[in-house]
């Protein structure tokens, strides 16, 4: 079984892979997505963020990660594929996307892991703001 | 006719709302909406808008039917 959720309480990583585990499969690629605290700028410089916010179009975010999955499945030999975001306000190391892709062998799940990402970071609409100790930038991402 | 728009993250504080119920012409496209908003709310000026017409991706040249929902929004950002 597929899933696709959107959520305020911190991501169990574990449950996520587990459950989306089906008998034909071998290996299940899991991508655990979090809030990074040094993120080097393209000058060279570093900046510390303190803390993240991600915010939703919700129903449709949720309806690109379903089409994401289908996608997938027609471009990869995989089984079962779940995604989690988490939203609202993130402290630096929590988890904020969790992607697994079960397969029966290793190569398509991790081939479709990496696509997967690639594809939710241009398509569901999903922003994040970065808090910083002397102000706040909402991430605008490439245009899909 | 009148229409919903929803603002999410940096057009949301641009616009200063999240959520506006406003009236168009008959036969008005998301590109001519987009152009409105642009002047109604000139914090969108500096930002590259993209848009969803009913929670889905829609081209800048699709009319814009009464009671449609329309969210405006800066190139998503999550993961």
């Amino acid at each position: 079984m597929d899933l696709y959720e959107l959520t305020t309480e911190p991501i169990d990583i574990n449950a996520v892979a587990r459950r989306i585990v089906p008998a034909e499969c071998g290996a299940t690629v899991t991508l655990d997505g979090y809030a990074r605290r040094f993120t080097r700028e393209k000058d060279g410089t570093t900046r510390e963020t303190e803390y993240l916010v991600y915010e939703a179009y919700e129903p449709m975010a949720l309806k690109e990660m379903a089409k994401l999955i289908e996608a997938a499945r027609l471009k990869f030999e995989i089984s079962n594929v779940g995604i989690v975001h988490r939203l609202g306000r993130l402290e630096i190391g929590e988890t904020s996307v969790v992607i697994s892709v079960a397969a029966p062998h290793r190569k398509a799940a991790f081939a479709a892991c990496e696509w997967l990402i690639k594809e939710l970071k241009h398509t569901v609409p999903i922003w994040k703001k970065e808090v910083y100790a002397d102000g706040e930038a909402w991430a605008e991402g490439e245009s899909a | 006719m009148q229409i919903t728009t929803l603002f999410f993250g940096a057009t949301a504080d641009a616009a200063g709302t999240r959520e506006a119920k406003i009236a168009i012409n008959d036969g008005t496209t998301v590109r001519e909406l987009i152009e409105k908003l642009r002047t109604d709310y000139t914090g969108l000026a500096t930002h590259k808008l993209l848009f969803a017409l009913n929670e889905e991706y829609a081209e800048t040249d699709t009319i814009i039917k009464d009671g449609d929902e329309v969210a405006i929004f800066t190139a998503v950002s999550g993961g």
